[in-house]
């Protein structure tokens, strides 16, 4: 089975994700999911391809330490995040985050966290390539 | 030798993804910034991140050893 904090170039199942959750334990009552993708237009520009690249070896350790804290915070029984690093075109996926609890209400606090987390402090940066050019994305609050 | 990495736009702005510098006993992170800094301040523009072997690091008055990896990053936009 893939390990449950991954980055990869290429897509995932979020079927795949799902099944290894609810593989892990019987107790999960509820799994909330994010699926970021790519969208086709940013800051009144058409985008026709975002480009990423990552710290590969501090993502990763940050998205494990993420994983552990949304866990022991939320009390969750198992989560899952991956995010790709490639070229993706509009309408890919980017990144994938569940969340199992016994509960839904940690579900959806532990998979609001992560993901908002995720863009705080994981290393990873995405560049949109334009018909007028390329522009790194300056973050949003 | 201390390696100094970069990435996406400071990566673009320093043009290159990559520096060894040589590590003088005593030195901080601090003198290291001021160094690449004078040499690339459109780069340092962005940099609002460091990280020293992997972990994000706020103290720039922290020892440098040799064999150290520096990060020097710009604000994430992952996800």
């Amino acid at each position: 089975m893939n390990k449950p904090v991954r980055i990869q170039q290429e897509d995932f199942s979020q079927d795949a994700e799902i099944a290894a959750l609810k593989a892990s334990s019987l107790r999960i009552g509820g799994i909330a999911t994010f699926l970021g993708c790519a969208r086709d237009f940013s800051e009144g520009r058409d985008v026709s391809e975002i480009s990423f690249e990552a710290y590969g070896s501090m993502a990763l350790a940050e998205m494990n330490k993420l994983r552990a804290e949304a866990i022991a915070t939320f009390k969750l029984i198992d989560a899952r995040i991956v995010h790709r690093v490639t070229t993706v075109q509009a309408g890919d996926n980017i990144v994938f985050i569940a969340a199992a609890a016994e509960h839904r209400a940690a579900a959806f606090d532990a998979c609001r966290w992560i993901i908002d987390e995720l863009k705080q402090r994981v290393p990873i940066w995405k560049k949109e390539i334009t018909p007028q050019g390329e522009a790194w994305v300056t973050p949003h609050p | 030798m201390i390696r100094v990495l970069f990435f996406g736009p400071v990566a673009e702005r320093i043009g290159a993804r990559e520096l060894e510098l040589p590590c003088v006993a005593g030195m901080r992170l601090q003198a290291l910034i001021e160094q690449l800094s004078a040499q690339h301040p459109g780069a340092f523009d962005i940099v609002s991140f460091i990280a020293v072997n992997q972990t994000q690091v706020h103290d720039t008055q922290l020892p440098l050893n040799d064999g150290d990896e520096i990060a020097l990053m710009a604000k994430f936009s992952g996800g």
